[in-house]
């Protein structure tokens, strides 16, 4: 019991890690972007080459920190991973979000994005095969925390943890106290009037999916580094990320990181009640009812 | 010659069926604004419902009522019902892409039970054994596969015609008027909960015969057939082809699932043979291309929604037609 | 980890030498067969390769008839619409007597009811493995035209049960694919050996593509099996052991063929998998056996490891000869032709070229042939069912390596014991 429930979170961290992006780029940008889970598949598909291009180069740069499976390399690589990642959400948006933006409604957008997360995602598969790969195929040992009640935990995942709480914090301060969070808030409340304001508009929506495209390869690193890198990665994760969100509420970053726990914990919890074959519908069963009770989310409010 | 009617017979037959779907799901999505993101379930419920209640017994399994096929598929399309009752009372609440998520939540238990719950569904080896109806006494496959197609055009053409007719009752207005502006069409006095919820029904209850129709031509029905791929297809057929305008739906579903196969037969055709291993995954790059420029090319679908102007009717008989919609809605 | 490039270019490279060598023998006219097989899938796609290499063999052995074979690959997206279209498409409008495929019993089940009983085509799967077929083949619904060159369950599950029992352990916590072949497997395996007075201490479903498998792991971990049976895909199933791995799960372990990988092999760590023992069906007992094996090194540069390369390969070869015994490319013909092919009192060959170009001329004869391929001396029930002989093996540095021998007899023997 006590195991699943720190399993909960640490596996919750992860989607907490990806929900953060989503749901600023919900709420800015006002369109369900299911592309936006094919970023982290970029994001960590970056970051395995340019580590590998690194390690090569530098090969005193592949010296694990501590406990951990992180390196210098790797540390490298997801900066580079994370630019990347930024420009390719850009160029996704220059290419055929922002024509439809101009010319069409919300939906017309998803379903654009559900066809772009189709091309980065086979893409990939094409460049890199098919099959699941990892950055190091050395395996992570748990370490023994307490022997009773027994518990056994992974350093990588408490390292994704404190990364989201800190990712989670910045964002919330840029959002709450910077001008560019007012902006960007602005946009999100009322874009027409935000441009009256001399807030610029079409430059708020590139920073936002700069932030976006950045924290889906942080995000799509860490879910290689505790899981694995595969092209479907993205599509595996997709719909966790979604509940994640939409269950915090859409804009809430804080809504996000917990709407990551309850995510990771329900899958955790599910099969101390039911078969793991249910284990899929459970985390969905658990929105419908919170949503039965807060329809707008946690966090979220009424549009 | 024969062997393209043969298979032009085949493929409008899958599309067609598809068609029925996409066409409840217009009723949602084109004149409510229901984001029914969970097409698959009500789809399955009808296939699995048909298939079980008109299925010859199932050793240790249940089901094996062996109805006759009218009643059968009546019965799938009931369950489909149901199942959109219960979860249109348990999301009443939700718009947009909260809803989207519930109901999509909705396709992933209900593809979880036809998984896992082998007793009932028959679990991941699917449900098979059902006989389709008249085909012993028709003899000719290619004779009988002319017939059931000629069947599946005849339910398509019954629902096109009683959604035409239904959207362009005052019922129709009505529920384009809860879609435009759900607050102002209660200020009128109406209810759009309850009215939301009959729609929402209505278009289940659609897809639940396509899922029976075609759980009837396959004469099988397993979990990898409701997969979320399937609420895909559906969706990305409405939007080429236009929420909201009925022909639209239809013309949609030809050009999408068209393209969707011709896709495949193409690059095996012309793809060179050391990318013949590599064309599944190229297939998938072409479908994204083609739903991204269509929608580029076309933002509200190839035949956008028309303005419909209802009939003009007198006050008391606007009320009689409405509770005649709701009465038919209600059976 | 960064092999995908190596994993691709002997690909490339075969298809090039393909197009460079074309067989000595001037072939004017080109015999079509279609396959129907999930090319974007990680585990299917070099499913296909395999296929499209015998079909190659086959060519270089003078084709079907004296024309040159064309295999028209179509992706099934392991969807049955998708397949079944595919399927319909082959049958119609380029007129294949024959069909191989699909993987997916899901999708090759509407395939056979709606497309190639109806229309006389022959279809053999290398990789369906569900029991609904056989059920389907005693109703007589099948006409004969369906073969399939994967063991059935019973047996796979039955061999694993025999290994669990020779290692003696006591208490076992199964993980299954969540599909109809994992389905089936795990059931069995847990009803086998439950009948042996193992104790199954967790039997838990592992689906496709869920972000974490961290509890089911841990589901598995806390009932504290002495040892584990997996039935898994390589991609779910590196997930699923590298979590159990680090979680201290034990490394007594006994796995299903489909995880004979060098992906899964490398993913997990061979320092892991010291103590796990696979189970598989048996290549032959002849002078030849290792040779499904070197021809697939010398095209691939890598060991045959992953789900059903060697089902496929035997399923083109005894399909192609069948076309070439049958007086007319018909599919009731071709299928009736299966049996002299694989009949153990006919003439014994290993399908490479020279194999090949023997067994067609004592078909020109009137012979009958014993095929010995990849799986083993394959022979068919009534039902198109196979039953094979089967191996134990480790995992090595250099793939895998047979540890011991089950003859169709102890096989069979075995499961006589249990009493079912």
């Amino acid at each position: 019991m006590i195991q699943s429930l720190f399993d909960g979170i640490l596996v919750g961290a992860i989607l907490s890690l990806g929900a953060i992006g989503l749901t600023l780029m919900m709420h800015i940008l006002r369109f369900a972007n299911f592309s936006h889970a094919e970023l982290l598949s970029v994001g960590a598909y970056v970051a395995l080459v340019f580590d590998g291009a690194f390690a090569t180069l530098a090969p005193f740069l592949t010296n694990k920190w501590g406990a951990l499976s992180a390196t210098t390399a790797l540390a490298l690589a997801t900066l580079l991973a994370i630019a990347i990642a930024g420009v390719t959400a850009v160029i996704a948006d220059r290419l055929v979000f922002k024509r439809l933006r101009e010319a069409a409604g919300p939906l017309t957008m998803v379903f654009a994005s559900f066809g772009v997360a189709l091309i980065m995602r086979n893409v990939i598969g094409l460049i890199f095969g098919l099959q699941s790969i990892h950055y190091s195929n050395e395996i992570a040992f748990a370490v023994v925390v307490s022997t009773d009640p027994f518990l056994l935990v992974k350093p990588d995942q408490l390292f994704v943890l404190a990364l989201a709480l800190v990712a989670m914090a910045a964002l919330h301060v840029v959002m709450a106290r910077t001008p560019l969070g007012f902006a960007l808030r602005a946009i999100s409340e009322n874009p027409s009037l935000a441009q009256v304001n001399g807030i610029n508009l079409s430059r708020m929506v590139t920073i936002t999916w700069l932030i976006g495209g950045g924290m889906a390869a942080l995000a799509g690193v860490s879910y290689a580094v505790t899981n694995h890198l595969s092209p479907v990665m993205g599509r595996d994760l997709v719909l966790s990320l979604f509940a994640a969100a939409i269950l915090g509420g859409l804009g809430s970053v804080p809504g996000a990181v917990i709407g990551g726990f309850v995510v990771g914990l329900a899958s955790s919890l599910a099969l101390l009640i039911v078969p793991a074959g249910y284990k899929p519908a459970i985390p969905f069963l658990l929105i419908i009812i919170a949503l039965y009770v807060r329809p707008n989310g946690l966090f979220g409010e009424a549009r | 010659m024969i062997g393209l009617i043969s298979y032009l017979t085949f493929f409008l037959t899958i599309a067609l069926i598809l068609a029925i779907a996409v066409l409840g799901l217009n009723l949602h999505w084109g004149y409510t604004g229901i984001f029914n993101g969970g097409v698959a379930a009500f789809f399955g419920a009808g296939a699995y419902g048909l298939i079980i209640l008109g299925g010859p017994d199932r050793a240790g399994e249940f089901g094996g009522f062996g109805w006759p096929f009218p009643l059968a598929m009546a019965g799938g399309v009931v369950l489909a019902g149901l199942l959109a009752l219960i979860v249109g009372l348990a999301t009443t609440k939700l718009r947009h892409d909260y809803l989207a998520i519930a109901t999509f939540g909705v396709a992933v238990a209900v593809e979880s039970v036809a998984r896992n719950a082998e007793f009932l569904t028959g679990g991941a080896k699917g449900v098979r054994g059902f006989e389709r109806p008249l085909e012993a006494a028709v003899g000719n496959p290619f004779v009988y596969s002319l017939l059931f197609l000629a069947l599946v055009v005849a339910c398509l053409a019954a629902v096109y015609w009683a959604l035409e007719r239904t959207v362009r009752s005052p019922f129709g207005r009505l529920l384009r008027a809860i879609r435009e502006d759900e607050v102002a069409a209660r200020a009128l006095g109406k209810s759009p909960a309850r009215i939301r919820l009959q729609s929402f029904i209505l278009g289940a209850m659609i897809m639940g015969l396509a899922g029976g129709l075609y759980a009837t031509f396959y004469a099988f029905v397993s979990p990898q057939d409701i997969l979320p791929i399937l609420t895909f297809q559906i969706w990305a057929m409405l939007i080429v082809g236009g929420a909201g305008n009925n022909k639209g739906a239809i013309l949609g579903t030809l050009i999408v699932w068209g393209g969707w196969v011709a896709s495949g037969w193409a690059l095996t055709r012309y793809a060179p043979v050391d990318w013949q291993l590599y064309t599944g995954t190229i297939q998938y790059i072409l479908i994204g291309l083609v739903i991204v420029l269509t929608l580029l090319a076309r933002p509200k679908g190839l035949l956008p929604e028309e303005l419909t102007v209802s009939t003009a009717v007198a006050p008391n008989e606007a009320q009689s037609n409405l509770s005649e919609t709701k009465h038919q809605t209600q059976q | 980890m960064k092999n995908f490039k190596l994993l691709a270019l002997p690909a490339f490279a075969a298809a090039g030498l393909l197009l460079a060598g074309e067989p000595a023998q001037a072939q004017d006219c080109t015999q079509k067969v279609g396959a129907v097989l999930p090319t974007s899938v990680d585990w299917g796609r070099p499913i296909a390769e395999t296929a499209q290499f015998a079909v190659d063999i086959f060519n270089e052995a003078g084709g079907v008839k004296g024309c040159k074979v064309d295999m028209i690959l179509r992706d099934t997206q392991v969807d049955p619409k998708v397949g079944v279209d595919a399927a319909k498409a082959l049958v119609d409008l380029e007129k294949v007597p024959l069909l191989l495929g699909a993987v997916s019993s899901g999708v090759s089940m509407p395939i056979l009811t709606s497309v190639t009983v109806p229309s006389n085509v022959m279809q053999m799967s290398c990789c369906s493995s569900s029991t609904a077929f056989t059920a389907v083949a005693e109703e007589g619904k099948t006409n004969g035209l369906w073969f399939r060159t994967f063991a059935t369950t019973r047996n796979q599950a039955a061999v694993a049960a025999m290994l669990i029992r020779d290692k003696g352990y006591k208490s076992v916590a199964i993980f299954y694919k969540n599909d109809d072949w994992g389905q089936d497997i795990g059931k069995l395996v847990a009803a086998d050996i439950e009948k042996l007075g193992v104790t199954v201490t967790a039997n838990v479903a592992i689906n496709d593509g869920q972000p974490s498998y961290r509890a089911e792991v841990t589901e598995a971990l806390k009932s504290q099996p002495e040892a584990l049976y997996v039935a898994l895909y390589p991609t779910e199933g590196s997930a699923v052991l590298r979590e159990w791995v680090s979680l201290g799960g034990t490394q007594k372990m006994v796995v299903a063929n489909s995880l004979k990988s060098d992906e899964f092999r490398d993913a997990v760590g061979l320092q892991y998998l010291g103590e796990a023992v696979g189970h598989d069906s048996a290549p032959p007992r002849t002078d030849s056996a290792a040779s499904f094996v070197d021809l697939y090194k010398a095209k691939f540069n890598a060991e045959p490891n992953g789900p059903g390369l060697p089902n496929v390969f035997d399923a083109v070869m005894i399909s192609l000869l069948a076309m070439e015994a049958a007086p007319e490319l018909t599919g009731d013909q071709i299928a009736a032709q299966v049996g002299k092919i694989t009949d153990p009192s006919g003439m014994t060959f290993f399908p490479n070229a020279d194999g090949l170009k023997a067994a067609k001329d004592a078909l020109a004869e009137g012979k009958a042939l014993s095929y010995t391929g990849a799986t083993g001396a394959v022979k068919f029930d009534a039902n198109g069912d196979v039953s094979a002989p089967a191996v134990a093996w480790t995992f090595t540095d250099a793939g895998t390596a047979e540890s011991q021998y089950f003859t169709i007899e102890d096989v069979d023997g075995f499961i006589g014991s249990l009493g079912n």
